[in-house]
């Protein structure tokens, strides 16, 4: 559970942290946009004139091992923010850098990928299942990617000395952004690769 | 709060993130192998992943034991993406909602 000094708490008139709200709203549009994507993605799929279809085309093994991974790195993100929660400030960086490392194997596992997909003939100009799909995944990839970048802000600041146990919302901001990332992998996974 | 019930409650805590981990990589190995199974995969992976969704969103997210408000805010616009798809299923590919 989040703790916040009185002197750093910005109460709004709900008596919650206003950035902390802010964020829960953000995050709800955020579910708004990555739902069009996904919808177009699901009626546009297989209506292709011609291939890659994606039976036969998605590589669902290599993209589990990408999913466990992410699943992970919100493990290792919610771990670096109980540690900060503890006053551990050692821990909150080097849990931090794990998440930074794991979403970058992620990163990278999606570019493994794409360049299978673009040498069988998949791309967003291809046909309707390539332009869908590269649109909806590489919206996700982009929020991984400032979702790595981010969490490098957060980790300069932890090596400074900047969060402790009382003041550590941009952690717990920084998290929710991240697990939210993941929570949508898990959607997209489950339409786009098993479905 | 005494520094025993302090520590035990990060203990549980920190029990519980290794729990829904667990959890999630369980619930997504058997996802996998649905798709080897011949039965059909709509209504048994939505509910799947709805559930890995719902894991992280109630106890990585803290929306369990957090404000409700937060909640509120972010199941309304879960509501209206949801809201989204179905009406454009609806729309554009209703054959998907026939789901025997």
């Amino acid at each position: 559970m989040s703790q916040e000094s009185t002197a750093s708490l910005e109460i709004t008139s709900m008596g919650v942290d206003n950035r902390k709200l802010g964020v829960w709203v953000w995050l709800g549009s955020e579910a708004v946009f990555f739902s069009a994507l996904i919808i177009v993605y699901i009626v546009m799929r297989n209506n292709s004139v011609s291939g890659p279809f994606p039976r036969g085309t998605l590589n669902v093994s290599l993209t589990a091992i990408n999913t466990f991974i992410l699943i992970c790195s919100s493990l290792t993100m919610v771990t670096a923010l109980s540690a900060i929660q503890s006053g551990s400030q050692r821990g909150l960086w080097r849990w931090l850098v794990v998440t930074m490392a794991l979403g970058l194997a992620f990163l990278t596992g999606q570019a493994i990928e794409f360049t299978s997909l673009a040498h069988q003939g998949l791309s967003l100009s291809s046909n309707l299942f390539g332009g869908t799909f590269f649109t909806l995944t590489g919206f996700h990839g982009a929020h991984v990617l400032i979702g790595v970048i981010w969490i490098g802000f957060v980790v300069a600041r932890a090596l400074r000395g900047g969060y402790t146990q009382s003041n550590h919302l941009m952690v717990e901001l920084a998290g929710l952004y991240w697990h939210f990332v993941d929570l949508v992998w898990i959607i997209i996974f489950t339409i786009v690769y098993l479905i | 709060m005494s520094d025993d019930t302090k520590i035990e409650t990060k203990k549980s805590s920190r029990r519980t993130y290794l729990v829904v981990f667990g959890a999630l990589a369980l619930l997504t190995a058997l996802e996998v192998t649905v798709t080897h199974l011949p039965i059909p995969r709509i209504p048994v992976l939505i509910p799947l992943a709805l559930i890995k969704a719902s894991l992280v969103a109630l106890f990585y997210m803290h929306l369990r034991f957090d404000r409700k408000v937060f909640s509120l805010v972010f199941v309304m616009g879960l509501l209206m993406g949801v809201g989204l798809i179905l009406s454009l299923i609806a729309l554009f590919a209703p054959s998907l909602l026939d789901i025997r």
